[in-house]
């Protein structure tokens, strides 16, 4: 009997445990303080207005979309229900009109609910005119966007009708209709971008200018900022009313500490907790006994490479170009310069992105004697004969090392005489804007992970961000074709063969993929990193990280 | 006096305007501009820009505009500072790059004027040698070099000083002692030189021959006049300290206007870089004004004609 | 009359006067000697060299001083010897020619300044008032586009900038000098304004600005590596001891020794033209003439 009444308590016990502390084991204890550095301070935290990556890292903790990324860089419904089809009506059949159904219980950090007219409001403030957002052209497919942008030499009565034509409605409390000029495959992606994600017309309303200051910094995501001290950091803290799992973190600082030296002594000294380390010491770091299993490392979305400007001569001269491609030797370079960080780039979309094709730019492989030939099919038999080259470069980072080894290494595999021009960082972009370079250092990041972000912009005839001006019929009408693709398949095959087209012509000398290079620290678990993070590893997860005390 | 100084007032504000002009026809020559960034703008976004900030204006109303805005206290809006005021960014700035100046000059002074003197009174001893091979040391080292060698000392290797920033005491120790050397040396070097000149002096040979303690003719001579040259130079040295070392904020993370102009000029923003100009000049202008007054404080024989 | 004749003492002006002394002050000496060998070797030894300062063999990068490379190799594995006394070259230029034009300028200025007094000091002190609240920054990147980033951009924008402290200084000493008994004495003499500010003011007054001179030298080196770090420096791959140092600085958690050895060069520098300079300022003190 007894043991039959202690058998039935201890039984009762263990259940009431079980279900008292069901998580004991994976709560996190101690102090959940993350601390991490960006770049500098951010020049605009207005998810409209915002561009840069610095920026981009501090949105994605307090905002979120319609649509997010999960790691693998796929989409993944956040603020909407589900991620509009063709089978679930969300896409019109001929791909014109989206319709996004709100998950209701998208609460901002104050209580009120997020609804559609956050968006209608989001996506026409994007296209205002006075706020000169650098990222309105990306959704100029959207009915009635670029008219509004391009309306500030008109009237206020003519500019409001234009706002009011743009194709973006609420359709109800929670149904956000958008209507495009033509169909755009990629169209999803860039709604799971930051300058369309929702903010408050009431407090942008009332507050202008200071409405990014804290407290009226009102997001919809799993932290809010309680802090910024201009230029020395920002705190976040975790989101109480986050409608989704929230935050494991309490709070979660942000540095600003610019220079290299001090940032990775800042690391050392357990200031900071996730770190870059300074250009060229990565082989130290590695040998390092304590640092060395500290370091993450992963590939990113990104190409360096050399622009040319075709219309210069002699880089109007294709085979030269190809030779100065094959001229260089790129493993030399990651290997023994960088460290083996990074791989070396012989087309221009990164691996991990849908498109990149090992099998391009089998020429651009190092080799002297191929580099001599394509030099030969140019008209020159000696390099001695090619005029000097100039190489423009900003005088920042570790620029002047790169540009100082492609100038050896075209003086000793093809003769020919580099003079390399460092710039000040704004000349030098003005220069290259301007297309008044001859040859520059040119880089390019993924916005989002589709080649339609990579081929047409950049090498598009008179695109805003060609500044190559190179420019052919053929890859044109590749890319045009490609726009409005909707089979996903051929569309990736009409972009294969621009990138083929590209990597032939060489407008660029290809260099590098960029690898991100980190320390972490040992406490810091459940970092979820992509090729496309923003300034610090693993900012579009941050509401994963916990620290193990 | 009293008229002198009225009158180095007026200039100052003359100069101040013409300062202001040149920095802005300089700004609008210079290569590059606030909208050029690597992504480019489409054009009707620099248009709106520049009506925004009212850039599309001719030069002359540009400028006009600007001076009418100082005289009701406005210094303009940063472009690139989320469209703060640069009144409300140089009052967040300045008192801590003046608190960092003003600390690191009187470290400089505190260090720089004994050792000076002491090098001059014993000249050719052990004290004198040591005192040139430091001075030289520290002088061969540039700010940002040591201002690291002094983190991995304290920060990485013994955890004693935190790496930067701006609050604590223990944060400004680095960076006014980065910041104190160079002019410690230099000062050290001129009180040294100016008062192995003054020690020459006829005057001084008679106070020593007349049996006056030594003491005394260090404090009411040749202090005095040896200082003059170090008067001369701290204005100015003062001046740079107080308005930013860019570098020295740069690399110990010092939230302060240093910093903030020099990334304004690179960044081409005209609000900012307007508004400080005119700050700076106010400051070393006022402090140049200072330093001549001393001048006539310290030697009675200095009259301005 | 024989007695009399060896009385007198031999005829030497100021300047020979001081050309004697110098030579006896043995510190000075030797720190004009260094110089002078570090230029020759500036000159010659690049031709002896077996690297030269360009080549980068990138299988040896970041190397500690070793028998290969005496004192290392850099990120791009060139040897670091070869480009520190080739870049003395650039170093020794940028000191020295930014310091001739901050003379240049500077010195007739103040000595006018400060010997005329009147309108004409109020008037250059003002100008110099408005060089000083000049954001030197904004006038050298200014300079630097029109010009390029020729060494000799670099000379201009460097003295342009820093001749007012000179100015200052000589005008200060001048004032103070002034009211001076010898000066007085001059003037009964009849010496014109210009001969006393030659002949007895300046001379006079060059202690401090030797002083400031010798330490500007050093100085201006900086301001070229302060000038790289932010992105206007001199051309690559030309070496300058500026340019090592902050391109050094970005690896010093690796390889300490390319910060270290540019920085003992220009201390030897410096300590060279320091004696040079103390020797040259007694040298010129009237009041140690024999």
């Amino acid at each position: 009997m007894v043991k039959k009444i202690l058998t039935i308590f201890f039984s009762l016990v263990i259940i009431a445990s079980l279900v008292i502390f069901p998580s004991c084991s994976s709560a996190p204890s101690g102090p959940q303080e993350l601390t991490v550095n960006i770049a500098g301070e951010p020049a605009q935290i207005d998810p409209n207005r915002a561009s840069w990556s610095t920026e981009r890292t501090v949105i994605m903790q307090v905002f979120e979309g319609l649509l997010g990324f999960k790691q693998d860089l796929s989409l993944e419904a956040v603020g909407a229900t589900e991620i509009p089809t063709v089978d679930n009506d969300g896409i019109s059949a001929d791909g014109k009109t989206y319709t996004f159904k709100l998950n209701e219980d998208v609460t901002w950090s104050d209580g009120v609910k997020v609804t559609a007219n956050n968006y209608v409001y989001s996506i026409k403030r994007l296209f205002d005119p006075t706020n000169a957002a650098e990222y309105a052209s990306f959704y100029f497919d959207i009915v009635g966007g670029e008219a509004y942008y391009s309306s500030s030499d008109q009237d206020a009565t003519a500019q409001a009708a234009l706002k009011a034509a743009i194709g973006v409605r609420a359709v109800d409390t929670y149904t956000l209709e958008i209507k495009l000029v033509n169909a755009r495959p990629t169209f999803l992606q860039l709604m799971a971008l930051w300058p369309v994600y929702p903010v408050r017309e009431d407090i942008i309303t009332q507050y202008g200018a200071t409405w990014t200051e804290p407290p009226h910094y009102i997001g919809n995501g799993p932290f809010l900022m309680t802090e910024w001290v201009h230029s020395d950091h920002i705190t976040l803290v975790k989101n109480p009313n986050y409608w989704g799992e929230k935050a494991k973190l309490d709070t979660l600082t942000l540095n600003m500490i610019t220079d290299a030296n001090a940032l990775f002594a800042a690391y050392q000294n357990n200031e900071v907790d996730i770190a870059g380390v300074p250009a060229g010491t990565e082989k130290t770091v590695m040998a390092d006994t304590v640092l060395g299993p500290q370091i993450l490392r992963y590939a990113e979305l990104t190409t360096f490479a050399f622009q040319f400007n075709v219309e210069v001569a002699p880089f109007t001269n294709k085979n030269l170009r190809k030779a100065l491609n094959a001229a260089i030797d790129r493993e030399a370079f990651i290997n023994n310069v960088r460290g083996g960080v990074g791989q070396p780039a012989y087309s221009w979309i990164p691996p991990g992105m849908p498109g990149y094709d090992a099998n391009l730019g089998l020429d651009y492989h190092f080799s002297a004697t191929k580099a001599q030939e394509f030099l030969t099919a140019a008209g020159y038999t000696n390099g001695s004969e090619v005029p000097e080259l100039h190489l423009q470069y900003a005088d920042t980072g570790i620029n002047p090392t790169i540009a100082q080894f492609i100038q050896q290494q075209v003086k000793v595999n093809l003769n020919i005489d580099v003079v390399i021009e460092p710039m000040e960082r704004a000349a030098f972009t003005q220069a290259v804007n301007a297309e008044q370079y001859s040859w520059a250092w040119y880089g390019w990041g993924a916005d989002y992970p589709d080649p339609d972000n990579w081929l047409p912009q950049l090498f598009g005839t008179g695109a805003g961000n060609n500044h190559t001006n190179y420019s052919s019929a053929e890859f044109d009408s590749l890319c045009a074709q490609a726009a409005i693709q909707l089979d996903n398949a051929q569309r990736l095959a009409l972009y294969a063969q621009a990138q083929a087209l590209v990597v032939n012509d060489a407008p660029v000398l290809f260099m590098f993929y960029r690898e991100r290079f980190v320390l972490v620290k040992p406490n810091v678990k459940g970092l979820k990193y992509t090729g496309m993070d923003g300034d610090v590893a693993g900012d579009m997860f941050f509401a994963n990280v916990w620290i193990e005390n | 006096m009293t008229r002198y100084i009225l009158f180095r007032i007026l200039w100052l504000i003359i100069v101040l305007l013409v300062v202001s002009f040149i920095t802005f026809s300089l700004m609008h020559l210079v290569p590059g501009g606030p909208w050029d960034k690597t992504k480019t703008l489409a054009p009707q976004v620099v248009e709106a820009l520049n009506k925004k900030y009212g850039l599309d204006k001719p030069f002359f109303a540009q400028f006009g505009d600007f001076l009418w805005n100082i005289l009701h206290g406005d210094l303009g809006v940063s472009y690139t500072l989320q469209d703060r005021s640069v009144t409300s960014i140089i009052l967040q700035g300045l008192p801590k790059t003046a608190t960092l100046g003003v600390i690191a000059f009187i470290l400089a002074i505190l260090i720089g004027i004994p050792f000076g003197m002491a090098a001059a009174l014993k000249q050719n001893s052990i004290i004198d040698y040591l005192s040139v091979i430091f001075s030289t040391i520290f002088a061969s080292i540039p700010g940002f070099v040591l201002g690291i060698l002094l983190i991995i000392i304290f920060s990485v290797e013994l955890h004693w000083l935190p790496t930067g920033g701006w609050g604590s005491v223990q944060q400004i120790i680095m960076p006014a002692f980065a910041l104190a050397t160079l002019p410690a040396a230099f000062i050290a070097r001129i009180t040294r030189s100016s008062t192995l000149e003054v020690m020459r002096q006829d005057y001084v040979r008679t106070a020593q021959a007349m049996g006056i303690k030594q003491r005394v003719i260090l404090v009411r001579h040749i202090l005095r006049n040896a200082l003059i040259p170090v008067v001369t130079m701290a204005g100015p040295e003062l001046a740079f300290l107080v308005s930013g070392s860019f570098i020295i904020e740069n690399l110990f993370s010092i939230p302060g206007i240093g910093r903030m102009f020099v990334n304004g000029v690179f960044a081409r923003d005209y609000g900012l870089i307007m508004g400080s100009v005119l700050f700076y000049g106010f400051v070393v202008a006022g402090l140049n004004l200072v330093v001549d007054i001393l001048y006539g404080v310290i030697d009675p024989r200095i009259r301005y004609d | 009359m024989t007695i009399a004749a060896e009385s007198v003492r031999p005829h030497h002006t100021l300047w020979g006067d001081a050309w004697i002394r110098l030579r006896r002050n043995k510190l000075a000496v030797t720190g004009g000697v260094i110089i002078l060998l570090i230029t020759l070797l500036a000159i010659i030894y690049p031709f002896f060299s077996k690297y030269d300062f360009a080549s980068q063999d990138l299988n040896a990068i970041l190397q500690s001083p070793s028998s290969e490379h005496l004192l290392g190799t850099d990120e791009l594995g060139r040897d670091v010897m070869t480009r520190l006394i080739t870049g003395a070259r650039t170093s020794l230029m940028v000191g020295i020619f930014t310091q001739i034009i901050v003379l240049a300028i500077g010195l007739p200025l103040g000595a006018i300044s400060g010997a005329t007094g009147g309108k004409t000091d109020n008037f250059i002190m003002r100008f110099v008032d408005i060089i000083y609240a000049f954001p030197d920054l904004l006038l050298i990147i200014l300079l630097r586009s029109i010009l390029g980033g020729s060494i000799y951009m670099i000379f201009l924008a460097i003295g342009l900038v820093n001749w007012v402290g000179v100015a200052r200084l000589v005008r200060g000493q001048i004032l103070s000098l002034k009211q001076r008994d010898f000066v007085t004495a001059a003037r009964v003499f009849g010496g014109t304004g210009g001969y006393i500010t030659t002949r007895h003011l300046l001379p006079n007054s060059l202690g401090p600005v030797i002083v400031t001179v010798t330490f500007n030298i050093p100085r201006a080196i900086f301001t070229e590596a302060a000038l790289s770090y932010i992105g206007i420096g001199v051309q690559p791959p030309t070496p300058s001891w500026g340019a090592m140092i902050r391109d050094g600085y970005n690896v010093i958690f690796a390889a300490p020794h390319l910060v270290l050895f540019p920085a003992i060069a220009i201390g030897i520098l410096m300590l060279s033209f320091t004696f040079l300079g103390d020797g040259l300022r007694d040298a010129l003190d009237p009041r140690l003439r024999r």
